[in-house]
């Protein structure tokens, strides 16, 4: 047989496992089944549990957004949410940048030190910042033997207490994604800054910074979208003031048992989200943040 | 245009390297090289990779500081000074557009940051680079909308914009197909001789460093093996290594067995004698040598022809012949040596694998090249 004969009659050989997209499709299937099973169908059932709990009508829903309580409880939500955002990407940045200029074993050992906070839970380490904070704290403590101040600062159930420790957990997923994305920049750019005139400094701001920033807002909605949840760490820190939407919704479930309000909470929390998530992509996308997507 | 490119003429920067060192782990990349290069010159760095030229170019860039030796700028030493302050112009391998930046922010980069130059006359600068450079009407794009050419015409624009007095370019058309290699190589000089700027070349395609080269640099690991024109280095090379490296060429192995003042005769493994050829050092009897026959030095006859005295001839068998369109090239054994020929179209008419020819060649056209082992085992990393 010539070789081109054989490459002709290759297809009609080939299996139905050599089709285009039935390999890919195959290797996805164990994947989507475990979230069709175990998020799309509880998500389903929620969605109809938030209407048929009221014998389908949408009560659930007119009573939440009635509620001045809801209302409240979300915009605390929101502004912890973007005020732990900022601070994590703020204090997380001159990390990664740091992680991404070194490398070997001062990489190694930064990472190490980003990572060990990770590797604790997130209930230890909420409850280790009331022995931090409270009034007979290490912090208040050292304060007042040092006589900085005379009585016990109000360190822990505020807004203050909320955010250290939401960011401190949310911070280590923050540096490595912006250390992700900091690889990914092409180093000779930066070089071709400084041969060109650029000072390290000017190198950093007109190159490297900017080429950062699609980084900056992936990690941004990530950490975002994850911060809207948080439970464990306003419940323990907070007081009633700082209360978040998780906690009201875990309250409604649990304690109250009115499954139909938690489950129309959940819906609106989960639409809350995807939309806010939509609108960031449309206005920070890669693309035209690497330049010339436009028509 | 004209008017910079006047102002711009003998404007660039005499570069002088003293015995440069840099060691990686030990491993010497660059070891102890000097060389000048001349004001307004374009000099290659030719080598295969791992030579050492990236290197020595990342130093005279400022990228990487040098472990002994010096680099003098127009007789100053920018030991201490850092790349931004060097006034270079820098074409890297994979172009490194600003890929956040349109075409004309990429191009007036070294403006922003180097000169205090206003907006308007930053502007008119920008425009007239890329009219140099032929793409005036791609201003506003990004880099990613450009062609691989275009990417390189932008950054020979950006590199040049500040009239640098020292060009670098590392390898700058290895991306290209080799149409528009060959398309840019004459682009390049053209800019180089409008704007006068010295440029060193990094390459390790050694027609590239031969076309376009005032001066080539030829280097092996980390050394200079030979510096001098195109020319010179093709025809007097100063080792096997230079003489494989650059050009097609037949190296055999041989004997000196008789030296000489006016020259010496050397016999070829196969057993035939030649001579008498000069040797540019100091040949003993018995010692081995290299014989450099250029293929296109070589002329291919059907029959042997009279002796004469400055015409060598050796008789062996096609073993390969190809058809290039200008030219055929050949294989021909001769006792245990493959000898490469070229023969122009209309001379190879006749010409058929297993027939049996007579390779002649001027006295003159051959070398003797001494075989030092480091210049032997060279050979092997320098064939592509």
């Amino acid at each position: 047989m010539t070789a081109l004969a054989q490459y002709a009659a290759a297809p009609a050989r080939r299996s139905v496992l050599a089709r285009p997209h039935v390999m890919p499709a195959l290797l996805l299937l164990p994947c989507l089944a475990w979230i069709a099973f175990f998020f799309l169908v509880p998500l389903g059932l929620m969605c109809w549990r938030s209407l048929a709990a009221s014998g389908f009508s949408l009560q659930d829903y007119a009573a939440l957004f009635s509620s001045p309580l809801y209302a409240k409880v979300m915009l605390t939500t929101l502004k912890a949410a973007s005020l732990a955002t900022a601070l994590a990407l703020l204090l997380a940045y001159p990390v990664a940048y740091v992680l991404t200029m070194s490398s070997g074993l001062r990489r190694g050992l930064i990472l190490v030190f980003v990572f060990i906070p990770y590797w604790v839970d997130i209930i230890v380490r909420s409850f280790s910042w009331l022995i931090m904070l409270g009034d007979h704290g290490l912090i208040n403590k050292a304060l007042i033997n040092l006589g900085i101040v005379p009585a016990p600062l109000e360190l822990l159930y505020n807004t203050f207490s909320v955010l250290i420790a939401m960011v401190q957990i949310l911070l280590p997923l923050t540096i490595v994604i912006l250390f992700g994305a900091m690889l990914r920049i092409d180093r000779t750019l930066v070089a071709a800054a400084k041969i060109h005139g650029a000072s390290g400094w000017q190198a950093f701001r007109t190159v490297f910074f900017p080429l950062s920033l699609p980084g900056v807002y992936g990690a941004g909605l990530l950490v975002f979208v994850l911060s809207l949840g948080f439970y464990v760490t306003p419940a323990l820190l907070g007081s009633p003031r700082q209360t978040m939407i998780a906690q009201t919704i875990m309250v409604e479930a649990s304690d109250l048992l009115d499954w139909g309000q938690a489950s129309a909470a959940g819906f609106v929390l989960l639409v809350i989200t995807t939309t806010i998530a939509a609108i960031y992509n449309r206005y920070f996308s890669l693309d035209r943040l690497w330049g010339g997507s436009e028509p | 245009m004209d008017r910079s490119a006047q102002s711009a003429v003998n404007s660039g920067a005499q570069v002088r390297l003293r015995k440069l060192s840099k060691a990686y782990g030990g491993l010497a990349a660059v070891d102890g090289i000097s060389f000048d290069v001349p004001a307004g010159a374009f000099v290659s760095l030719l080598g295969p990779s791992g030579s050492g030229k990236t290197t020595t170019l990342n130093l005279i860039a400022g990228f990487l500081t040098p472990d002994s030796g010096d680099i003098l700028i127009d007789e100053r030493s920018v030991a201490d000074v850092p790349p931004h302050k060097r006034n270079i112009g820098m074409v890297f391998q994979s172009y490194s557009l600003f890929p956040h930046m349109t075409v004309a922010d990429n191009v007036g980069f070294p403006l922003r940051m180097r000169s205090r130059l206003s907006r308007h006359a930053a502007q008119k600068r920008i425009a007239e680079m890329l009219a140099l450079v032929q793409l005036s009407h791609l201003a506003a794009r990004y880099p990613r909308q450009l062609s691989g050419g275009q990417q390189q015409r932008v950054a020979m624009a950006r590199a040049l914009v500040s009239a640098p007095r020292l060009l670098l370019m590392d390898e700058p058309l290895g991306a290209l197909d080799k149409k528009l290699r060959e398309q840019m190589q004459v682009e390049i000089r053209r800019i180089h001789r409008s704007v006068g700027t010295t440029v060193v070349y990094v390459t390790h395609d050694q027609s590239e460093a031969l076309t376009m080269s005032d001066l080539v640099v030829v280097m092996h690991r980390g050394r200079i093996a030979q510096i001098g024109t195109p020319r010179a280095l093709y025809e007097t090379p100063a080792d096997a290594f230079v003489a494989d490296f650059i050009g097609d060429s037949n190296l055999l192995a041989a004997n000196i067995v008789e030296s000489r003042p006016e020259g010496c005769r050397v016999k070829m493994r196969g057993g035939a004698q030649i001579g008498t050829l000069p040797a540019p050092f100091a040949a003993a009897p018995g010692a081995p040598a290299f014989l450099l026959l250029r293929p296109e030095d070589m002329s291919v006859q059907l029959q042997a022809c009279a002796r004469s005295d400055d015409r060598e001839q050796l008789t062996g068998v096609i073993t390969e012949l190809s058809f290039h369109g200008d030219v055929f090239k050949l294989a021909v054994a001769v006792g245990e040596d493959l000898l490469k020929a070229k023969v122009a179209r209309e001379q190879g008419g006749s010409l058929e694998v297993g027939r049996q020819v007579v390779l002649t060649w001027r006295r003159a056209a051959a070398r003797l090249l001494p075989q030092a082992s480091d210049a032997a085992s060279g050979i092997e990393a320098a064939t592509p």
